[in-house]
């Protein structure tokens, strides 16, 4: 103990400066991923999400994206149960259901359009433009919810945001946009409606 | 615990490893197809903050060092001098190789990217592009022509044309779609496909502008199709404009060569576009892997100069306590170079130095043993022995050798003989006989010497032998006095006996013989002759009378009577005498002292003799010279500390002529007078008794005249 104590005397400067790094750090992008709206619709006997998520990009994401570089865009929703142990404030929370859709983008330069890839069924889309891309990645239509999970839907909740699979960059661009507040695009966690 | 990890060497091998590994870790990152990708971040973070760590250990390790440099500690200049050198070693290659491998590093993937090949790829690009524009705008113009066809058919025809239409032009799909983007009618050649793509938002977007849409689209599989969409015209008013999108199927081989083409040119682009965090990235790694290995290096260096100079510090702190007479220094033997050799050198050094050392005491302790031993056998001898060496300074001396000449002379070693006769005037004789011999002789000497002491004469017979190498000489001196004068005793004494002997013995028949020429001749010889005869035989008889006087003195000088000693007050013995002298009314005898209780052991008898010869000496001595009887009779008591016995000190003294210096010596012997009278035997007598009486006695004269002789006896204080 008294090493340690002995330690930080020494070097409490250094400390200091780790803990002002660390701060720096936790600033984030002034602009990220939004999730605009995000509705739970019952149709039938099942439900389905219908959400709207903008994706404003970065300069640097942009320049990457026309260099040919593949951006990975990682849509993650899930269900919790949250139940209220103390009013609002404190919630003890269970995620029951979770699903993460991963998307491919990339530019096509001999087309010259922009192809956009579900990485889970390899479906893919072109468009002429980032802009029409982007926003029909944002259109999340009619995603099947699984019915057995929804079965108590008070104390069930529904949350979904977006971010870059910055794991999915190639590695030499990997440690840059890790540290990089250029590329935490990511959305915060968003409630869907019920309706 | 926690101290140990502080202070020992694990903290820079766990980190040492720890870097290895993160090192590891980091190559095996910076491929793509590790599934270490996602760690990269903490990989990194950690490599850097166990860098950071492994500084600060070596700073602090550096610290001190320096410290220790600056405290002059032993082997700390060494220790720094190495460590200094090889660091700079280390820095000077590490630096070069560093600074090449980044040039190199540079140099490399920049070599990757050539202006003219980029050229070439843009051109081929271009060149595809405008290949597929013909393409594309020949399909554009058949799409417009098959949607001229299509306008206003009802849906079954609708769906017969467009089938007709795809047979016709080999499109893949044909579909149409109102502006809502509702299907209309499709047709699919391949029979997998169930629904036709739908053109997205953007196309819609586009044909509502009335601007038909043609694009090269690629579709799953890689494979490249055209798309086209083109408004059907509309021949009736108000009526939902419909849009027809035709998929072409591209060529496999153009498909192909398209897809080579794109590839190389995305791939170039890529990596053109990665180029700057390529050799970041790069550069980091080497950076690192080259700080570790400084690091480490510095570490190591610090380690191989502690391990170097550790047992040189040993040695220095070995040969420092041995100079400080710690023999016992054991090093712990290190290794089997040099340094290990010096090690075992030095032990068995300090083995050898103990091995001589416990010798030189052993023979040490037996010199000493010797050395007792002979100072007590000198200490015994009866003779005075002592040793000088070439300077005349007195080495050693042994306690006879003091007791003889009656002075310390332990005080005196070291000192030259000089000093002894400076500082004792009785002892300059002595002194310049030894120094008179030592000084001329070469060999060895022997010379009798008489000594006058304050109250006795001594008698010494000297010898000195050399020592060897002219060392220096040893005296030994004997007193003889005793024996002297126990020689001369038994001389006198056969004198005596033979004196009695021869001449007594006729003397009475000489004595008779002339009483009866006397009385024979007398009445025959003639009134005038009578008194020539009588004056003859009286003066035969006379000087006969007067010979057996002196004879009879003989004897009783060479008488030796048992004592017949008794306890007797002195002072009423010197009364008793004194009062016999006093009937002359010339003689003034006095008795000084008033002490009258104390008791001597002594034979009155032949003491009274003693007191007579001696009063009666004096005052002859007085009469002879004509001057005043006038004797002083004194005793006293003197105590010695030191003894059990007193000494009785009894002096007669007289304040007549004195007595001439060559007789002092020799007043005491027989015949030893310078007297008309008396037979010399008298002083001899009372010698003879006091020395019975284990006294002694000697003369002083005085001043302003007149002589004193004094005697001391011993009493026991048992006897007061």
């Amino acid at each position: 103990m008294a090493f340690t104590m002995s330690v930080y005397e020494k070097f409490r400067p250094f400390f200091i400066f780790l803990l002002l790094l660390s701060l720096s750090f936790a600033s984030q992008a002034s602009e990220s991923f939004k999730v605009e709206s995000a509705t739970v619709k019952k149709i039938g006997n099942g439900y389905v999400l219908n959400a709207k998520i903008a994706y404003p990009l970065t300069p640097r994401v942009k320049e990457a994206l026309s260099n040919g570089v593949p951006i990975t865009f990682l849509q993650e929703i899930r269900l919790i149960r949250s139940i209220p142990l103390l009013g609002q404030y404190w919630q003890w929370q269970k995620t029951r259901w979770e699903t993460t859709l991963s998307y491919q983008l990339r530019y096509h330069a001999l087309s010259e359009q922009y192809i956009l890839k579900a990485l889970d069924t390899s479906y893919q889309r072109s468009f002429p433009t980032l802009t029409a891309a982007l926003d029909a990645l944002g259109h999340i239509e009619s995603l099947n919810l699984p019915p057995e999970r929804l079965s108590d839907t008070i104390v069930t909740r529904l949350q979904i945001r977006s971010r870059l699979d910055l794991h999915a960059l190639p590695t030499p661009m990997r440690p840059g946009a890790l540290i990089s507040s250029k590329w935490q695009l990511s959305s915060p966690w968003s409630m869907a409606e019920w309706q | 615990m926690l101290q140990k990890l502080k202070s020992g060497a694990t903290p820079y091998y766990s980190i040492a490893f720890l870097l290895l590994v993160l090192a590891y870790l980091l190559s095996a990152a910076t491929n793509d197809s590790s599934r270490l990708n996602d760690l990269f971040l903490i990989i990194f973070g950690l490599g850097i903050s166990t860098l950071i760590l492994l500084t600060i250990l070596l700073v602090r390790s550096l610290h001190r060092l320096y410290k220790n440099f600056k405290h002059n500690q032993a082997g700390s200049r060494l220790t720094m001098r190495l460590v200094t050198l090889f660091v700079l070693l280390i820095l000077i290659s590490t630096s070069i190789v560093y600074s090449f491998s980044i040039h190199f590093l540079h140099r490399g993937i920049n070599s990757w990217f050539d202006v003219e090949i980029e050229q070439a790829l843009n051109d081929s690009l271009e060149l595809s592009k405008t290949t597929f524009d013909i393409r594309r705008r020949t399909l554009l113009r058949q799409s417009r022509m098959m949607a001229g066809t299509l306008s206003n058919l009802s849906e079954i025809n609708l769906n017969y044309s467009l089938r007709e239409l795809s047979d016709l032009s080999s499109a893949e799909e044909m579909s149409v779609w109102t502006l809502d983007g509702q299907l209309v009618a499709a047709t699919i050649q391949n029979t997998k496909v169930i629904v036709p793509d739908k053109p997205n938002e953007a196309i819609f977007r586009q044909l509502r502008k009335q601007q038909d849409y043609i694009s090269l689209d690629p579709a799953d599989g890689d494979r490249l199709q055209l798309r086209a969409a083109v408004q059907i015209p509309s021949k009736i008013i108000g009526e939902d404009p419909q849009v027809l999108q035709v998929l072409f199927p591209i060529d496999e081989q153009l498909s192909v060569l398209a897809k080579t083409v794109q590839e190389a040119y995305t791939d170039y682009k890529e990596l053109n576009y990665l180029r700057k965090p390529l050799i970041t990235i790069f550069t980091l790694t080497l950076s690192l892997i080259v700080l570790l290995t400084v690091l480490a290096s510095i570490w190591f260096a610090i380690w191989i100069s502690k391990r170097i100079v550790h047992p040189l510090q040993e040695l220095a702190d070995g040969t420092q306590s041995v100079a400080s007479g710690n023999y016992n220094t054991h090093l712990t033997t290190t290794g089997h170079d040099e340094i290990g050799f010096l090690v075992q050198s030095f032990n068995k050094m300090t083995q050898r130095l103990t091995k001589a050392r416990d010798a030189t005491q052993q023979s040490h302790q037996l010199l000493e043993q010797q050395t007792n031993y002979l100072s007590t056998v000198l200490s015994s001898l009866s003779s005075g022995v002592i040793t000088l060496n070439d300077q005349h300074q007195l080495k050693t001396s042994n306690e006879t050798s003091g007791r003889i000449l009656g002075i310390n002379l332990q005080s005196y070693i070291e000192k030259p003989l000089v000093e002894l006769g400076k500082d004792h005037h009785h002892l300059i004789e002595f002194e310049q006989l030894i120094s008179h011999e030592i000084t001329n002789k070469q060999s060895g000497w022997q010379q009798q010497i008489e000594l006058l002491l304050e109250k006795r004469s001594l008698t010494l017979i000297c010898r000195g032998t050399p020592l060897p190498d002219n060392a220096g000489w040893v005296i030994v001196f004997d007193d003889i006095t005793a024996l002297m004068r126990a020689q001369r005793d038994a001389a006198w004494a056969e004198v005596a006996r033979r004196l009695a002997h021869e001449i007594k013995n006729p003397l009475t028949p000489i004595q008779l013989s002339a009483e009866r020429l006397q009385v024979k001749y007398h009445p025959l010889l003639p009134e005038d002759q009578t008194g020539l005869l009588n004056k003859l035989t009286n003066t035969i008889i006379q000087q006969v009378e007067a010979m057996k006087d002196m004879v009879n003195d003989f004897s009783d000088y060479a008488k030796n009577s048992e004592l017949q000693v008794r306890p007797y007050p002195i002072g009423t013995l010197i009364n008793e005498i004194i009062t016999l002298y006093r009937s002359n009314r010339e003689h003034k005898i006095r008795l000084l002292s008033t002490l009258d209780n104390i008791k001597v052991e002594l034979d009155v008898t032949r003491f009274r003799q003693v007191l007579h010869n001696l009063i009666k000496n004096a005052i002859e001595a007085c009469e002879d010279a004509n001057m005043p009887v006038k004797i002083d009779v004194d005793y006293q008591l003197i105590q010695q500390k030191d003894s059990a016995e007193d000494m009785l000190e009894l002096t007669v003294r007289d304040y007549g002529p004195g007595i001439p210096d060559e007789m002092v010596n020799i007043l005491f012997e027989p015949y030893a007078t310078n007297k008309v009278r008396g037979t010399g035997l008298g002083l001899a007598i009372v010698k003879k008794i006091i020395d019975e009486h284990q006294g002694t006695i000697w003369v002083e004269n005085k001043q302003p005249g007149g002589a004193s002789i004094q005697i001391s006896l011993p009493i026991t204080r048992a006897s007061l």
